[in-house]
């Protein structure tokens, strides 16, 4: 079960849309503050006090890389599962415009019936 | 194409130029898949595919830039049933040992002289956090916190 005091951290941190898209982003990836800072036309003090407030909540994770803070999502589990999902998704995308590729450069391959 | 990831699953479809019989056998057919995966690289990797189309039979696909550096996917067939449906428990692995098992559905649907296929992959972990999301739906999360906002 979910903490009720972790669901309330939650929401607040996730009743903002730029902390939404923060997380969608960090969804590709980890990224520094400068990054997540960048399309949203932001301080870099703005976005860290937005990063403070998901880390609070247990949404984000971050780490000193240099002179830089690394962010990425909150819980291993969900970091990996995100990792996969976008592992897959090129994947896919790998082998269905290969797939295109072929068909559109074989445009007769018989197909191999069980009487071929 | 259009892709998915709201949810812990993977969905994505694309409209291919070929009727649903020629999709399927070249979708399936090994030697023809060696040559359409690695069809668009600029470097020649390796690409390693042996299959034995039947429930309960296997597909090995191993590729990557170079030996040190191979990924591996081993699909058991689930359901085989051509040229409509390929449901199967697949296990992949990255060169550096770590490894998801998922199921993967493809249909393959006849549609303006061509073949819409449409691919369905289920089973990546969850947290609770995110079980919880799945289970309102985010549109469902988002009217909480509003409620929970308006609570004060």
């Amino acid at each position: 079960m979910v903490q009720q005091a972790t669901l309330d951290r939650m929401f607040s941190a996730l009743a903002d849309g730029t902390r939404r898209a923060v997380l969608e982003r960090l969804g590709q990836g980890p990224a520094t503050i400068g990054e997540l800072a960048e399309p949203h036309a932001m301080t870099l003090t703005g976005m860290k006090k937005h990063v403070q407030v998901l880390e609070d909540a247990g949404l984000v994770v971050t780490e000193k890389v240099g002179r830089t803070r690394q962010c990425r999502l909150g819980t291993e589990r969900l970091d990996d599962a995100m990792a996969w999902i976008t592992f897959y998704q090129r994947l896919w995308e790998r082998r269905l415009d290969g797939l295109e590729a072929y068909l559109l450069l074989h445009p007769a391959t018989p197909p191999k019936g069980p009487d071929s | 194409m259009s892709t998915d990831t709201t949810d812990l699953e993977l969905r994505t479809s694309r409209q291919l130029p070929a009727p649903p019989d020629v999709v399927w056998d070249v979708y399936t057919d090994a030697e023809k898949q060696k040559v359409w995966f690695s069809i668009l690289d600029e470097e020649p990797g390796i690409v390693r595919i042996e299959t034995d189309l039947r429930v309960g039979g296997r597909q090995t696909a191993v590729w990557g830039p170079s030996e040190d550096q191979l990924f591996t996917e081993v699909q058991t067939f689930v359901e085989v049933d051509p040229p409509h449906r390929l449901v199967s428990d697949t296990v992949a692995s990255t060169p550096d040992g770590q490894t998801m098992t998922t199921r993967i559905t493809l249909t393959f649907t006849a549609r303006d002289g061509g073949t819409f296929v449409e691919v369905h992959q289920t089973g990546f972990p969850s947290v609770e956090v995110r079980d919880f999301f799945v289970e309102m739906g985010w549109q469902g999360a988002f009217d909480r916190i509003e409620a929970y906002l308006a609570r004060g």
